[in-house]
């Protein structure tokens, strides 16, 4: 029974955890400068497991940090400046006060200021680092080059954050880099791929701003003063990796330069020619019979993955004057096309409608007066479906005036037995390959988006129902019949035996079928239990699909007879 | 030294000696009687001889040769005195401050400047000191020889050395401002491989300097929430969606109403009035009457009580017989045994259980299996749910959607719902980069004060 008497809260987690108001003293630092410090540090705060231990007994909610986190700040060279800035704040307002407008000049030119380039460096190791944490950065920097100049934030922040984007963008397209974009309701989803690395950002609509008022304007603008920092230094990167010129060239005067830039209609200056940074053919290694097919495979992907990124090559676009002119420039010549604009609307149109060469014009709005013969006039959602189903899509579907197809999301994949949408099992069909036979295999889809057609197909409808070997074997009658008719008498003759062709891809098929019936078979009656539960859940979702399926098509066929009926 | 010091006292003593301090002499003489001491002893000698006087005026002796270079008494009238002819240009300009004032005495000048007087007056209008002392000056020909070699250089077009050096050096750029770091959200501001380089100072020197940066915790790198940066938003939030994928959003955001809506009707529930807590007319009145109306229940209530009392009375315990004792002693052992007996006899039955024992460890262990694997699950699930990080909770902003008459038939026509700031905002809410926080009201210390105008007031 000896020893001190043990006393309550001076070990364990107690210890381990400070409060926020404590740390906040700790480092002598006022609560917005406390919590822009944590911000720029990357020191969150912390939920304690047991809140009451943590708390002296008392379960008041607070916030709390790790203590050993705190510590960690106090090393922090900033958490100077920020005490600097604070006294330099009193001795402006002083100054100001004592109307000395000398005082407040020369306080002026020694206002301090901070860097926060070791941070960077601190917080982010190594560049791939900060490549994985760029899609918050990206965002953050995307919505605030969209702010107008009210008084919510500083002017500078929001220059600064146009050049970035634009910076990015060009990148983007210099790289070829773009994977996919989703129009949504929010803003623009893009994603792209850099150095491995899937990045993926929100682009809000512009002028869609009203400005919410339950927002902390102040720690978003600290996000976005780290976050600028930090896309900077990726962007040099970035730039340098394709040997690019980082500030990007400046060739006129500074500001007519940005705008130009900011209007995706220059090319980067290169540091090296572009003769010696040619793709580096993929070396050969010798490989194993069993390798060999999967390097087959991964070749054939490759090679579809540079077709796709010269999807819009030698291809002309215009972009009429209501269309979005920013993200559809940078669509179109991330897939190598070439892109214009109405001079009037922004610096950087490099032809005018009137060009004979123009192949695309892309419209938003029911009619166009005046239309050349040799271009297609499309509305925007043709590029972004282009460019998410990875081919160029037959531009019917999207003519002037025309109700278009659904625009699907790109981020969805789908798993074998989930509900295909129609439209989407017609695009892999296209990219499969498949020509869509227009007359005859797709017609319910076409008579939804071309009603001029709609009439005449009308009749053909019912009969030209049916599988494609159905009709082979018709034709086979068909044919068979007019010999009948032609010859009168069947012919009686001994022809060659065939030889009976042994597919050995079916075989193989089947032999692997059976094996699996016995592996079935052989299963313990605990495996066979799990084994039927999980079939019966796959068979389950088909089921779910097939309904969703059917439903569809009777949704579809609802609307067409309400469709011919109000014809 | 010995004689000129005699000779200075007995100058002294004379009656023609002039004391260049006024005070010396009238200061006062001793009044107190001298008092007696033995002066064959060296020690009282220094204790008790009165030698002021004589250092007074050595002290004055050492301050006229300071200052006029000799005794006063020893100079002529020519040294002291000279012909005032008006104040020469030159002097007025080099000692405006006392070249107002007419001197005629030297002395009396020399009294008020001691410092300054070798420097000029004596130099300006005096005559030469006959003393050649006076004008010779310490390495003279030395001097001489190096300014006419100067100037012999100088005609030759040689420039000395260290002329030369002082040409050479830079001039300092006085215009020049300090090394200003600029705002960080300068827009033209520049950037550089900052992965590239890589340690510049020897890490030795940065530590002993005090300048090397503390190591960032591993831990701190881990981000506090599973969640991803940007969450795609369903496929029925596109522009122009598919029927089906946009009904499924319609029906998921119907549901977070619905959720809502209940919260709500059963807050109101709770908070509805019980009908029968209404006081009714008959209800009051019994209150106003109640006490004044007597009621017969009251008389038979204390006899129950009385009886109550008699139930609860403690028995008191008879003594057991010896015989009872014994019995009960006997049977105590009896069972004792009997109980040993059946846990011997269960243990050896359990050898025949021991298929059963088996199957019902599995069982229990199957269990504890079980339930490790759900602990983790949850925990996991954890990892993607908002902490509660504050005194508020997370609140997940309105779910964006359109309903079927909303949606937009082209890109042209199309209204952008909801606010990407905001859903920024929540986002880090959500992964609890920062705490949900609640906007800080304003708090007015000095209560108003209305008072009404004058103006104002004539109207009314």
């Amino acid at each position: 029974m000896g020893g001190l008497q043990k006393k309550k809260y001076e070990r364990g987690s107690a210890t381990n955890y400070i409060t926020r108001n404590k740390a906040r003293k700790k480092l002598q630092l006022s609560l917005p400068d406390f919590r822009r410090l944590c911000i720029l540090k990357g020191i969150y705060p912390h939920e304690p497991k047991h809140k009451k231990k943590v708390n002296k007994g008392s379960t008041a909610p607070r916030t709390f940090y790790l203590l050993k986190d705190i510590r960690f700040l106090l090393h922090e060279p900033i958490v100077g400046k920020f005490r600097e800035y604070k006294v330099f704040v009193r001795k402006l307002k002083k100054a100001y006060g004592k109307t000395e407008w000398s005082s407040v000049e020369r306080l002026k030119e020694n206002k301090p200021a901070y860097k926060l380039d070791h941070i960077i460096k601190e917080r982010y190791p190594s560049f791939i680092d900060a490549l994985r944490d760029i899609d918050d950065a990206l965002c953050m920097c995307f919505l605030f080059s969209t702010f107008a100049r009210t008084g919510k934030c500083h002017v500078q922040t929001i220059q600064l954050c146009r050049r970035l984007t634009v910076e990015w963008m060009n990148y983007v397209i210099a790289s070829r880099a773009l994977k996919k974009v989703f129009i949504s309701i929010k803003g623009i989803y893009y994603q792209a791929e850099a150095m491995g690395q899937l990045i993926t950002w929100l682009v809000p609509y512009q002028f869609s701003h009203d400005h919410p008022t339950d927002v902390d304007y102040r720690v978003m603008a600290t996000f976005t003063e780290f976050y600028t920092t930090l896309l900077g230094f990726i962007n040099f990167r970035l730039y340098h990796s394709l040997n690019l010129l980082y500030p990007p060239k400046v060739s006129w005067t500074l500001k007519q330069s940005q705008m130009k830039l900011s209007a995706l209609s220059a090319s980067l200056a290169r540091v090296v020619s572009t003769a010696e940074e040619d793709e580096a053919e993929l070396d050969q290694f010798p490989v194993d019979g069993e390798d060999m097919a999967n390097m087959e495979a991964r070749e054939k992907e490759q090679k579809q993955e540079e077709a796709q990124k010269k999807l819009f090559e030698g291809l002309k676009f215009f972009l009429n004057r209501e269309v979005p002119r920013e993200s559809l420039a940078f669509l179109i010549r991330c897939f190598g096309g070439e892109v214009s604009w109405d001079k009037s609307v922004c610096i950087g149109s490099t032809y005018e409608v009137k060009d004979e060469t123009i192949t695309h014009q892309i419209v938003d709005r029911p009619n166009i007066d005046k239309q050349y013969i040799n271009r297609y006039y499309i509305q925007p959602q043709w590029v972004y479906d282009c460019v998410n189903a990875k081919i160029i899509l037959p531009v019917e579907d999207y003519f002037l005036g025309v109700t278009l197809p659904p625009h699907l999301s790109p981020f969805v994949e789908e798993k074998d037995g989930d509900y295909v949408p129609p439209e989407k099992l017609k695009i892999m069909a296209l990219q499969r390959g498949e020509k869509p036979a227009h007359e005859q295999e797709d017609e319910e889809e076409e008579e939804e988006e071309d009603e001029e057609e709609e009439e005449e197909e009308e009749e053909d409808d019912n009969e030209e129902e049916g599988d494609d070997g159905e009709e082979a074997e018709e034709k086979n009658l068909k044919k068979m019949e007019e010999q009948r008719s032609q010859g009168k008498s069947l012919s009686v003759k001994v022809t060659a035996g065939k030889v009976k062709v042994e597919n050995p891809a079916r075989l193989e098929q089947e032999e692997k079928a059976e094996e699996k019936r016995l592996a079935i078979m052989m299963m313990k009656k605990k495996e066979k239990y799990l084994y039927d539960k999980i079939m019966f859940g796959k068979k389950r979702k088909v089921r779910e699909a097939n309904k969703l399926a059917a439903k569809r098509k009777a949704h579809d066929d609802a609307e067409k007879s309400k469709k011919k009926a109000r014809k | 030294m010995a004689p000129s010091r005699r000779t200075k006292r007995v100058v002294a003593s004379q009656p023609g000696f002039l004391n260049l301090k006024s005070s010396s002499g009238a200061a006062g003489l001793p009044s107190i009687r001298r008092k007696r001491v033995n002066k064959n002893k060296k020690k009282n000698w220094n204790k008790h001889s009165d030698i002021n006087d004589v250092t007074e005026f050595l002290e004055d002796v050492r301050h006229q040769e300071r200052t006029i270079g000799g005794l006063l008494s020893d100079k002529s009238d020519d040294n002291l005195f000279f012909l005032d002819v008006g104040q020469p240009k030159k002097a007025e300009q080099k000692v405006a401050g006392f070249a107002s004032a007419p001197l005629h005495h030297v002395s009396c000048y020399l009294l008020y400047f001691p410092l300054l007087s070798h420097l000029s007056p004596n130099h300006l209008f005096c005559p030469h000191p006959t003393s050649v002392l006076a004008y010779q000056q310490p390495n003279a020909k030395k001097l001489r020889r190096i300014g006419q070699k100067a100037e012999q250089l100088a005609a030759k077009g040689v420039v000395p050395r260290r002329q030369k050096q002082l040409l050479n050096r830079r001039p300092a750029d006085r215009t020049a401002k300090k090394a200003v770091t600029e705002a960080n959200n300068n827009p033209d501001r520049e950037y550089y491989d900052i992965w590239g380089q890589e340690y510049t100072a020897d890490p030795w020197y940065l530590q002993q300097t005090g300048k090397k940066r503390v190591k960032r915790p591993e831990k701190l790198n881990e981000k506090p929430s599973v969640l991803p940066a940007v969450e795609v938003i369903a496929p029925g939030g596109s522009y122009n969606p598919d029927f089906f994928s946009h009904q499924a959003l319609l029906q998921e955001a119907h549901e977070v109403e619905v959720k809502k809506q209940k919260e709500e009707d059963k807050i109101e529930r709770q908070l509805a009035v019980n009908k029968e807590h209404i006081a009714t007319e008959e209800t009051i009145l019994r209150e106003q009457v109640e006490g004044l109306v007597e009621e017969e229940n009251e008389e038979e209530a204390p006899n129950e009580e009385e009886e109550g009392v008699a139930v609860g009375a403690i028995t008191v315990a008879e003594k057991k017989t010896e015989r009872q004792r014994k019995k009960e002693r006997a049977y105590k052992v009896k069972e004792q045994l009997r109980q040993a007996n059946r846990y011997q006899n269960d243990k050896r039955q359990q050898l025949f259980q021991l298929r059963s024992i088996k199957t019902s460890i599995k069982q229990e262990e199957q269990e504890t299996k079980d339930k490790q694997k759900q602990r983790k699950a949850k925990q996991e699930a954890q990892k993607a749910q908002p902490r509660r990080l504050g005194k508020l909770k997370f609140k997940a902003q309105d779910m964006e959607v359109q309903l079927s008459d909303e949606l937009a038939g082209s890109l042209r026509q199309l209204k952008p719902e909801g606010s990407v700031l905001k859903d920024r905002f929540k986002s880090l809410q959500k992964r609890n980069l920062i705490e949900p926080r609640e906007r800080a009201k304003f708090k007015r210390r000095l209560k108003l004060k209305y008072v009404e105008k004058r103006a104002f007031r004539e109207i009314t």
